[in-house]
């Protein structure tokens, strides 16, 4: 008993770290595992007003309340188009299941991004936006040129996002041109570049082709511009192409980005 | 004394602010090497504590700045686990570095009191044990180690750069 007292007492410094380390190295994994419920993050108070603050002095004041009351504007005009959109294919029934004609609105929550990386693994940004605005986890964020990532965390006033450019991100995609699709995952190196996975080789794919988000998860609406085949390859011996998907979007420069609300109603339906 | 405590404190909030505020800013430039590395400033608050502070409030501060530079980087338990890997070894290399008088225990770890070529050794032990954790807890497995490798490197050359930058250009006393 002695002794072990003696060795705690000798060997504390190590010891506490050891203990720090375990700590340190649960919360990496856990929170690969699962993403939820973990305390810190940016989408806190603390961290979010900070990198708020910070935003908001980079941005000229007189310019940024214009930009506000455009992005109101546009936020309303996208909600229309997809509702619109939505209306048309439920005119048209043809060879789609009844429920697919249900009209259910979108939702569209125009936000800031106030926090960015692109150069980490798994890369996330922040927005201005959190659950006293709407915003849930699960939500799908647009931007003007493209598809921004999902919502992952939601604080009061702030919610961070996983980005596209996140090891973690799957985004079901198709070619625009004949609707083959398959999962968009980012590869970690270049964050101008995804790759689109499991496109059966008997799809003709051609370089300049259109990828866009192909509406079968009811995270992004279908048709959202993503961006155009590069170059693509089967991967040893598999039956499957990959493409490589130039992004139109520079996920570097988020500014402006649209949260997509796809209401609960049809998320039961299915 | 007490303005020792309170010169740590201030030199902690205004390195983080530098770190999450501005050098987070530069990892979004195109350039080809903030795609693959990174630029690490806050391992200087960990190493310049004083020599007389013990290595438990060490290891524990390094834990606590890990975990908010976590919540800023979203990378829950990343950092933390590195800093407090580098607060440990940071007092192994102090015992492996010690020069023939010892310490003197009132100083910090700075170029005033050790000189340059001491400070040089320490912080480059030191970061470059902090950006081969950090990278290898973040990717969690040494599948990737040419990637852990390249960005180890990169984020090394480039933390040595705004460390030693910070201590020429403030030549901190304590």
């Amino acid at each position: 008993m002695n002794n072990l007292l003696q060795f705690v007492i000798r060997y504390s410094a190590f010891l506490l770290f050891l203990l720090l380390e375990v700590v340190a190295l649960f919360l990496v994994v856990r929170y690969n595992e699962n993403q939820k419920s973990i305390f810190a993050h940016s989408s806190s108070k603390l961290a979010g007003s900070l990198y708020k603050i910070a935003d908001d002095a980079i941005q000229y004041n007189k310019l940024n309340r214009t930009a506000d009351s455009l992005a109101v504007q546009n936020a309303e005009l996208i909600e229309r188009i997809f509702n619109l959109e939505r209306s048309l294919q439920g005119l048209i029934p043809a060879d789609r299941p009844l429920d697919s004609c249900i009209l259910e609105p979108y939702n569209i929550i125009d936000a800031q991004v106030i926090s960015n990386s692109i150069n980490q693994r798994n890369n996330h940004f922040t927005i201005d936006k959190g659950r006293k605005d709407g915003i849930r986890t699960g939500m799908g964020v647009i931007s003007p040129h493209g598809i921004a990532g999902i919502i992952d965390q939601v604080g009061e006033d702030y919610a961070t996002a996983i980005s596209i450019l996140h090891s973690a991100a799957r985004i079901s995609a198709s070619i625009k041109r004949n609707d083959y699709f398959g999962s968009l995952v980012w590869r970690e190196i270049d964050p101008g570049r995804m790759v689109l996975e499991a496109i059966p080789r008997q799809a003709d794919i051609l370089v300049g082709d259109t990828i866009v988000t192909s509406g079968f998860s009811f995270i992004f609406p279908k048709g959202i511009f993503i961006g155009t085949v590069e170059r693509f390859w089967t991967e040893g011996g598999s039956n499957y192409y990959s493409v490589e998907v130039s992004l139109h979007e520079d996920i570097a420069r988020l500014d402006r980005v649209y949260v997509v609300e796809i209401t609960d109603a049809e998320l039961n339906a299915k | 004394m007490n303005t020792i405590i309170l010169r740590q404190i201030i030199r902690a909030l205004l390195v983080l602010l530098l770190q999450v505020l501005v050098l987070k800013r530069v990892g979004l430039s195109n350039s080809w090497l903030m795609q693959n590395g990174d630029i690490f400033i806050y391992p200087v608050i960990v190493l310049l504590m004083p020599f007389r502070l013990s290595r438990h409030y060490v290891i524990l501060i390094g834990f606590v700045i890990g975990l908010i530079l976590d919540m800023f980087y979203d990378t829950i338990g990343v950092h933390a686990f590195a800093l407090t890997a580098t607060a440990y070894a940071r007092g192994l290399l102090l015992a492996y570095l010690e020069p023939r008088g010892g310490y003197q225990l009132s100083m910090s770890p700075t170029i005033f009191s050790m000189g340059l070529n001491w400070v040089l050794t320490f912080t480059s032990f030191s970061v470059a044990i902090h950006t081969f954790l950090y990278f290898t807890a973040e990717v969690f497995t040494f599948v990737y180690i040419g990637q852990i490798l390249l960005k180890t490197v990169i984020t090394f050359g480039l933390s040595m750069i705004v460390v030693m930058g910070y201590h020429l250009l403030f030549n901190p006393r304590t």
